[in-house]
C-alpha cells in the first residue's frame, strides 16, 4: 500500500510495481508540465463609455448594446453599475469580465457594510474602489490574464466634496482628467467633451464648470456622433449622475437622428447609375 | 456542582455517566452572565436588541457592539462571551456570501440557522475543542417573511416569535408572552421598538446590574428591508417612554 | 525518397493565418524626463502629459516622485509599470526606515532600485527611471536605470520619447561636446552649472521637445533637491526664475539632515 498522500484514492494500475522501498517515489508519473495559457479574447463586447465632471457632480454615459462580433447580439445592457451610494462603474470591452467584478466588488461592497454595523468604519470612498480596481486590473495583467475592460470610475467624495473621475483598463494603465472616455469615444467623443468643458471653466479648470443640464447635452451630443460613427454601437443609452445626493441611473434615452443624407450616398441609398 | 471533581466535566468528548455533557452546560453558564438579548419577530419586520452591560466607564460609546450584520437582510445578536460571538458572525458572513456566490439568491435566515446550528453543534463532538459560549438570536426578512432563531451553545435551534437570552431571560420570555397573548394578530415594529426597550429596562436592575447602553436594529420597510440600526432619534423616544413605564409601574406597586 | 520525407517548411503553412488577438502586456505612455546634478543640487524634472498612440489620455499625470528629503526618482515608459514600481520603491524605503531608523541614502537607492529591476529580468518593468538627489558626501548626484537595471551615476541624463532630441543638447550644454575652451581659460568641468542656468536649460529642453514631439507637453514639472544650508534664494527670490512658473517648497518627509526639495511647475503647449 502507497501511504504517500498523492496517492490516496488511487488504485495500482494493473502493470505497476510498488517500490517499497522507495515510496516517497510514486508510480505515478510525474504530471506532464504543460504551459499555462490564460490569456483569452473579449467576446462579447461593450463600446466606449464616457465620463465628465460637472457642478456638484458627475455623470457618466454607457449605450446599452453588448456585441458579439459585429453582432449586435444583447440590446438591453446595462453597462453602468452603482457601488453604494458615492460610485459608479462603466465598462467598456468584455461584458462577461465585467459580471464577475460586478458580483465580486457586490459582495466586497455587502461585506463592508455589514461590518460597519459592528465597527462603524466609514463606508468605501470613489478613490478606494478605484484603487481597488486599479490594482486588480494591474494584477490580473501581470498574469497574463487580464481582465478584458476598460472602466471609468466615477463619484462624489463626502469628505472631501468634490467629484471623482478615473480612468482604468485591461493593462492596469490608470488616469484622471475632468472628461474621460474608452474606447471609440478617446477618439470621438474626448475632443468634444474638453471642448465643452474647457469652454466655460477654461484650460486650467478653474472657471465654472457644466452645469447638470449641460453636461447631460453634451453627452447626448457625444452618444449621437459615436451612433452615427461607431458600428459597434446603438441609439440608447444610459447616464449615471453622482452628486451629494448620491447615484441616479437614468432610463434609457435616445438621440434624433437624421438619415436623410444618406440617401445621395454611393453604396447607401437608391443607386441611380 | 454535582459534575466537579467527577472528572467527566473536563471534554466534551465523554458523557457524563447520566448521559450529560458538563461542558455544553458550562458554556450555558457563560450565556447567563451575559446581559439580555431579544429577538421580536412582528407582522411587518424583526427587532433585534441588547442590553450592552458596561464594564467601565471608561469605554467609548457605542464600542463592543453585540449586534453584527449577517447580509443586507439579517442580522444577528448574541449574548455570551463577546469574542465567540465575533467569530461566529464571521462564519455567518461566510455562509450568507457563499449562499449568494452559489445560487444567486440571498440566504434565508431558516438555512443560515441552520448552518449555524450545525457549525455550533461540531464544537460539542471533540475534546480538543471547547463548545461556544454564547446563545445567538438570528433574525431577518426574506423571501418566507419575518424570521427569527435562537441556537443554544449546544447547537440547538429553535424558531420563535419572540424569544430572549443571558440574564433575565426567564423575566424577559414571560414580558414577550403577554406581549404577544395580548395581541392576536401579532404586533408592528413600531410598536415593537418601545415595548423591546420597555422589556429590557424592565429586566435590567438598576440596583445590582452595572450600567447598560440600548442596542437596537431591525429589519423593517422603514429601513429599506435591510438590517440597519434603530435611528437614534426612536431609540431615545422609545428608552424616554420605557423609564415612564417603569416609573409608573412602580408606584403601582 | 528521402526527398520527400521532410516538407519543405512552406508546405506546412497556412495561406491564411487567423486572426490572433494576442495579449501584450506592455504599453507606451509618452513623455520625457530629464535630470542634471549641480555641485550642491540635483534637478529632476518630467512633462505631465500621458498619451497612448495619437490620443492624449491626461494632461496631468505624475512622473516624478518625491521619494525622501534627498532623493527623488522620474520614470518614464508604461505608466502602469511605472506608478506600481513607484511604489514598491517606496514601501521598500519605508521598511529600511523601520529597520534602521534613517531614511535611505541616495546611492543605496540607486543599488535597490537595480535589484528591484533586474528581479523581474525576464518580464521586465517597462520603465527607464533617473534618480536624482543629494548624496551622502553633499554632492548633487543623477542616477540613470534601463529597464532591466543597468545603472550608472551621471552628471545629466533625458529619457523618454524625446531622449533623441534632448540628450544631444545635454550632451553640448552638460558635458561641453563640441565646446573648445578660449586660449588659456579654464578647462571644462561638468556638473558645476549654477541653478539659475540649469533650470533655463530644463526649461529650454522641455519647450523645444514640446515643439518638435507629439508626445511631450502640456505641463512641466522641476523638483529641485538643494543641499542642507544652501541659500534657496535664487528659486524663490522674485525674478530669479523666468515668469509664469510656480514654486513650492515641499515639507521635509522625515529626519534628514536638512536637505530641501522644491517643486517648480510651469505649463507647456498643449498642442
Amino acid at each position: 500500500m502507497n501511504h504517500h498522500p498523492g496517492a490516496w484514492g488511487q488504485p495500482l494500475p494493473a502493470h505497476a510495481q510498488f517500490d517499497m522501498f522507495n515510496p516517497g517515489q510514486s508510480y505515478r508519473q510525474a504530471p506532464k508540465a504543460a504551459p499555462i495559457t490564460h490569456t483569452q479574447q473579449p467576446l462579447v463586447t461593450g463600446t466606449s463609455v464616457l465620463g465628465i465632471k460637472y457642478e456638484g457632480g458627475v455623470m457618466l454615459a454607457a449605450d446599452n448594446l453588448a456585441s458579439y462580433g459585429s453582432l449586435a447580439r444583447f440590446r438591453d445592457i446595462q453597462r453602468l453599475h452603482p457601488l453604494g451610494k458615492q460610485t459608479v462603474i462603466a465598462a467598456s470591452g468584455d461584458m462577461s469580465d465585467f459580471q464577475w467584478l460586478k458580483k465580486e466588488l457586490d459582495s466586497i461592497l455587502r461585506e463592508e457594510n455589514g461590518l460597519s454595523l459592528t465597527d462603524s468604519h466609514p463606508s468605501l470612498s470613489p478613490q478606494h474602489i478605484y484603487d481597488f480596481l486599479a490594482n486588480l486590473f494591474y494584477a490580473r495583467r501581470s498574469k497574463m490574464n487580464p481582465l478584458w475592460n476598460a472602466m471609468l470610475v466615477g463619484g462624489w467624495d463626502n469628505k472631501k466634496n468634490e467629484s471623482f473621475l478615473g480612468f482604468v483598463d485591461l493593462l492596469g494603465t490608470t488616469y484622471s482628467a475632468p472628461t474621460l472616455a474608452t474606447g471609440y469615444g478617446a477618439h470621438i467623443a474626448t475632443p468634444l467633451l474638453r471642448e465643452a468643458y474647457e469652454d466655460k471653466a477654461g484650460i486650467d479648470g478653474k472657471g465654472p464648470l457644466l452645469t447638470a443640464e449641460e453636461a447631460e447635452k453634451v453627452l447626448a451630443d457625444c452618444m449621437k456622433v459615436l451612433f452615427y460613427r461607431d458600428a459597434r454601437s446603438i441609439n440608447k443609452y444610459q447616464t449615471a449622475t453622482v452628486t451629494s445626493e448620491g447615484v441616479k441611473i437614468s432610463d434609457s434615452k435616445s438621440v434624433e437622428t437624421e438619415w436623410g443624407f444618406a440617401e445621395s450616398l454611393r453604396g447607401y441609398g437608391a443607386q441611380n447609375q | 456542582m454535582s459534575s466537579i471533581g467527577t472528572g467527566y466535566d473536563l471534554s466534551v468528548s465523554t458523557y457524563s455517566p447520566d448521559g450529560r455533557l458538563f461542558q455544553v452546560e458550562y458554556a450555558n453558564k457563560a450565556v447567563e452572565a451575559a446581559g439580555v438579548a431579544i429577538g421580536l419577530k412582528c407582522t411587518d419586520g424583526v427587532i433585534l436588541a441588547t442590553e450592552r452591560l458596561l464594564h467601565s466607564k471608561l469605554l467609548v460609546k457605542g464600542a463592543n457592539r453585540r449586534i453584527q450584520s449577517v447580509d443586507d437582510h439579517i442580522g444577528m445578536a448574541t449574548a455570551g462571551l463577546l469574542a465567540d460571538g465575533k467569530h461566529l458572525g464571521s462564519r455567518a458572513r461566510e455562509e450568507a456570501g457563499s449562499f449568494r456566490e452559489n445560487y444567486n439568491d440571498p440566504i434565508t435566515v431558516q438555512i443560515l440557522a441552520d448552518r449555524l446550528s450545525g457549525y455550533t453543534q461540531a464544537y460539542t463532538c471533540y475534546g480538543s475543542v471547547r463548545p461556544f459560549g454564547i446563545s445567538t438570536l438570528v433574525a431577518g426578512v426574506d423571501k418566507t417573511g419575518p424570521r427569527l432563531f435562537c441556537i443554544e451553545p449546544s447547537g440547538v435551534h429553535y424558531g420563535y416569535r419572540a424569544t430572549a437570552a443571558g440574564k433575565g431571560k426567564a423575566l424577559a420570555k414571560t414580558e414577550l408572552e403577554k406581549l404577544l397573548g395580548a395581541r392576536e394578530g401579532g404586533i408592528g415594529v413600531k410598536e415593537g421598538v418601545d415595548e423591546v426597550a420597555r422589556i429590557i429596562h424592565l429586566v435590567h436592575d438598576d440596583n445590582k446590574d452595572k450600567d447598560f447602553e440600548l442596542e437596537m436594529t431591525w429589519v423593517c420597510e422603514a429601513s429599506g428591508w435591510k438590517h440597519a440600526a434603530v435611528p437614534q432619534e426612536l431609540l431615545v423616544e422609545a428608552e424616554r417612554k420605557a423609564r415612564a413605564a417603569l416609573e409608573e409601574g412602580m408606584e403601582e406597586d | 525518397m528521402a526527398l520527400f520525407d521532410q516538407r519543405p517548411a512552406y508546405a506546412h503553412e497556412p495561406t491564411v493565418a487567423p486572426i490572433e488577438h494576442r495579449f501584450s502586456p506592455y504599453s507606451d505612455n509618452g513623455g520625457t524626463i530629464l535630470a542634471i546634478a549641480g555641485a550642491d543640487f540635483a534637478v529632476i524634472a518630467g512633462d505631465t502629459r500621458q498619451s497612448e498612440g495619437y490620443s492624449i489620455q491626461t494632461r496631468y499625470a505624475r512622473k516624478v516622485w518625491q521619494l525622501t528629503d534627498n532623493a527623488t526618482l522620474a520614470t518614464n515608459g508604461f505608466a502602469a509599470d511605472g506608478k506600481n514600481f513607484v511604489k514598491r520603491v517606496k514601501q521598500r524605503l519605508e521598511w529600511y526606515e523601520h529597520a534602521h531608523h534613517k531614511p535611505m541614502g541616495l546611492k543605496a537607492i540607486a543599488r535597490m532600485i537595480q535589484t528591484m529591476l533586474y528581479g523581474r529580468r525576464f518580464f521586465p518593468y517597462y520603465v527607464y527611471n533617473i534618480l536624482g538627489g543629494i548624496e551622502e558626501d553633499g554632492t548633487g548626484a543623477v542616477y540613470s536605470f534601463d529597464p532591466v537595471g543597468s545603472y550608472e551615476r551621471e552628471a545629466c541624463r533625458a529619457a523618454g520619447a524625446a531622449q533623441s532630441l534632448v540628450q544631444p543638447f545635454l550632451d553640448n550644454q552638460i558635458y561641453f561636446k563640441n565646446q573648445t575652451p578660449a586660449p588659456g581659460a579654464e578647462a571644462f568641468v561638468p556638473g558645476r552649472l549654477p541653478m539659475a542656468t540649469v533650470l533655463g536649460l530644463v526649461v529650454d529642453s522641455f519647450t523645444s521637445a514640446t515643439e518638435r514631439h507629439i508626445e511631450v507637453g502640456d505641463g512641466l514639472e522641476m523638483y529641485v533637491v538643494m543641499k542642507e544650508g544652501r541659500q534657496t534664494t535664487d528659486l524663490t527670490d522674485e525674478g530669479q526664475l523666468p515668469a509664469g512658473m510656480k514654486v513650492e517648497e515641499l515639507g521635509s518627509m522625515g529626519e534628514g539632515r536638512g536637505e530641501k526639495t522644491f517643486l517648480v511647475s510651469m505649463p507647456l503647449k498643449r498642442d
